[in-house]
């Protein structure tokens, strides 16, 4: 069980610098968060970790040793892009890529057998993937992760494509591993799973991080300023409370919404101009604020200062 | 170097089960003779079209129409016109003959020329040089039987000589027909041919397709790019060299019994022998000889068969990186490919004459070497020097040409959306 440790790690396509100069670390035992939005470096940095690619300076280090091929052996990745041999049967491309982590394929075969019957796919070893529904494509995709008992996972969008059911069983595998002290890089969009799952964070904007540390410390950073609201009645009062200075309003839906305080409100005013215009109120509540408003704060801000720096890149 | 064994095994053992795979192979060789029994059949028809043709003769010697009409044998027909002197050129331009032919005095005496007149320009080399020769043999004949020749001599003077050909090598042995060895040389190099373009087309498909399909994302977090490479290349190459190993042993059976098949077709009355001659005498008076190969044909064979699919492959594999659809692979497969089709261009040339400047110098300069070399080889016998020259270029050529692949491999396998052009390709080898 080891610490995954990126430093100082630069990366550049050309004149493009996709990685700036990015540390941090990740702990057996936690799943960290990789998040940013599209473009931001994220798959570069995985690429890295996964020694698929080299850094231009710095280096990424597994277990106090600087990664290669013998990390990758300890490693499962399951890239965003899902892919598997269309023609090739569900056993056999499992034993294939069980072989290429340096698994012998009586070993191999038990272990598919019993992730299969797991995953409720015991029945379609001798299919060929293109039978497949994407679910269970997905499913076949992350046994394949995790067959040769990674100790350090990189989950890309794990959740993608998976309905309830099946997302929940996803969700109590991983977390076995993690009790069992793997070392887990979670990157997703999906801000509610982050905060389901993860333990830390890394928040990654044009190749820099913005933001890292634990996920509630990082939250108890931004200050309980975020009010809950559940309400009956017009919901027009939204647009007047932000034009007042008072609030800034995240997401909104017809009974609900989420309220930023701004510098020198209080909840206690927000609270009477409110209840002014709702019929009834059944949840008002401060609160940290959710990882979404943090995410789309931060690199709204970040992209804002940094504007002028991205348009020279894209030209 | 496991990891590579892994790959090679993964990708031999999913292409051989395969039922194209089973298919092609086993179905190849009847292609191949179906093929060869077209161009075949083609060529016997496109003589056999000029046969037939009826000459009117004018003949002012007045001696030599019906000495023609004697020795002309089937093919063409020599006739008195059944028309006026001056209206036969007519009779020509009508259709009515395919041509007359003028035979003014003194042609036995030879202080005059023979004139063919025909409507069709462009009369055929075979035509001419048949013509020719019976010519030669009546005046020949007449001017024998002037001079008081007596017939058992004329008689003596006209048996056929049987030529025929025999290759001298080196080490004194001679062999069958030439002719023979210029169809084996053919089919080697065609053989390299597929070796090199279809072979190295199935590894640039096989790269798109891991590609296309993202797969190569999660085979590259377990394996070095250029093992992956490596690993495709030569798994692929076992497959081509399985495929090729069972042709070439349907072949060998065809050749054992391709004696007993031609004897089918063979005629005894036509080759002055009994009719219940033997299948052996049969095969020696139409001097027709299985071609015994040395072993060292094969082995170079094999080693720029080899060589010449490595080289491709590792090429072919470098453009599929590039792309994400074969379609958009036209444009850097044309330099690739070029070398493969010049030199199968040349094979005819090579094969004509085996040890001209060009045959020599195509032979040896890598990327165009692997056809004309084992066609030089089968037909004659190359220096020891130049063979081995030529394949140790061709196996420089293999690592500049794998080092190049792997460099645009391991970044191209990654690249999606934007269509690379060249300068692209050349930045991707410069990265670390």
């Amino acid at each position: 069980m080891a610490v995954l440790s990126v430093e100082h790690v630069t990366k550049r396509y050309g004149d493009f610098v996709a990685v700036d100069d990015v540390s941090f670390q990740a702990q057996p035992g936690r799943i960290l968060g990789l998040l940013g939005p599209n473009g931001a470096g994220k798959t570069s940095t995985i690429r890295m970790i996964t020694y698929i690619t080299v850094p231009d300076e710095g280096q990424v280090r597994y277990d106090g040793r600087p990664v290669g091929p013998w990390s990758q052996a300890r490693m499962g990745y399951l890239p965003e892009e899902r892919g598997l041999y269309k023609k090739m049967k569900v056993g056999e491309q499992l034993l294939y890529f069980a072989a290429l982590k340096g698994v012998p394929a009586a070993e191999a075969r038990k272990k598919a057998r019993y992730w299969l019957d797991r995953f409720g796919a015991g029945g379609w070893v001798g299919k060929k993937t293109q039978e497949l529904s994407k679910g269970m494509q997905q499913k076949i995709q992350f046994i394949a992760t995790i067959l040769h008992e990674p100790d350090l996972l990189i989950l890309d969008e794990p959740f993608g494509g998976l309905d309830p059911i099946n997302a929940e069983l996803l969700n109590d595998v991983i977390m076995a591993l993690k009790e069992k002290g793997s070392t887990i890089l979670f990157a997703s969009h999906r801000m509610e799973q982050v905060e389901q799952l993860c333990d830390d964070i890394c928040l990654i904007s044009d190749g820099r991080i913005l933001l890292k540390g634990g996920l509630r410390e990082v939250k108890r950073r931004f200050g309980r300023n975020t009010i809950l609201l559940d309400f009956d009645g017009d919901n027009a009062f939204l647009d007047r409370l932000e034009a007042d200075g008072l609030v800034h309003v995240g997401l909104r839906s017809i009974s609900h919404a989420e309220l930023r305080l701004r510098d020198g409100a209080t909840p206690r005013h927000v609270l009477e101009v409110v209840m002014q215009y709702v019929d009834e109120i059944s949840r008002f509540e401060l609160v940290e604020p959710p990882m979404r408003e943090i995410f789309v704060s931060v690199v709204e801000q970040q992209q804002g200062a940094s504007g002028t720096r991205a348009e020279a890149v894209s030209h | 170097m496991n990891k590579i064994a892994v790959v090679a095994r993964n990708e031999f053992m999913r292409r051989v089960k395969s039922r194209m795979f089973i298919l092609t192979t086993l179905l190849g060789p009847v292609l191949l003779v179906g093929f060869f029994a077209v161009v075949g059949f083609i060529a016997v028809s496109a003589m056999e079209e000029e046969e037939g043709r009826t000459i009117a003769v004018l003949d002012e010697t007045g001696v030599l129409l019906p000495a023609l009409q004697a020795e002309a044998g089937d093919t063409d027909t020599f006739v008195r016109p059944g028309v006026p002197f001056d209206s036969v050129r007519q009779a020509v331009l009508d259709g009515r003959y395919d041509g007359y032919l003028l035979l003014p005095e003194g042609l036995v005496e030879g202080t005059s020329e023979a004139t063919y007149y025909a409507a069709v320009g462009g009369g055929s080399n075979t035509f001419q040089r048949r013509l020719g020769r019976l010519l030669d043999r009546v005046v020949e004949q007449r001017r024998l039987a002037e001079n008081n020749v007596p017939p058992e001599v004329m008689e003596a003077i006209r048996k056929d000589v049987p030529l025929r050909m025999v290759q001298l090598t080196e080490a004194g042995e001679t062999a069958g027909s030439t002719e023979a060895y210029a169809v084996i040389g053919f089919i080697m190099g065609f053989l390299i041919y597929i070796a090199m373009l279809i072979y190295g087309s199935v590894v640039m498909q096989g790269v798109i397709e891991e590609k296309l399909s993202r797969v190569v994302e999660v085979i590259v977090s377990s394996v070095r790019p250029f093992e992956l490479l490596m690993g495709k290349v030569l798994g692929i190459g076992a497959m081509g060299l399985v495929q090729m190993t069972v042709w070439a042993l349907l072949i060998m059976a065809g050749t054992v019994f391709s004696g007993t098949l031609l004897a089918l077709f063979l005629d005894p009355a036509n080759l002055n022998l009994p009719v219940d001659a033997s299948q052996k005498e049969l095969l020696a008076a139409a001097n027709f000889q299985v071609p015994v190969l040395s072993a060292d044909v094969f082995v170079w064979f094999v080693l720029f068969f080899l060589i010449g699919y490595l080289v491709y492959a590792s090429l072919f594999a470098a453009v599929g990186s590039a792309v994400e659809q074969q379609q958009d692979a036209q444009g850097f497969l044309l330099p690739v490919m070029m070398p493969i089709i010049l030199s199968i261009v040349f094979i005819s040339p090579v094969v004509e004459a085996p040890n001209s400047t060009l045959a020599v110098v195509l032979s040896m300069i890598p990327f165009f070497s692997p056809i004309p070399m084992v066609v030089r080889v089968a037909v004659t016998d190359v220096p020891f020097w130049q063979v081995s020259l030529s394949f140790l270029l061709m196996v420089g050529a293999f690592f500049g040409a794998i080092w190049l692949s792997g460099r645009i491999y391991r970044v191209g396998i990654l690249m999606y959306g934007k269509k690379p052009k060249l300068r692209d390709l050349i930045r991707w080898i410069r990265y670390a």
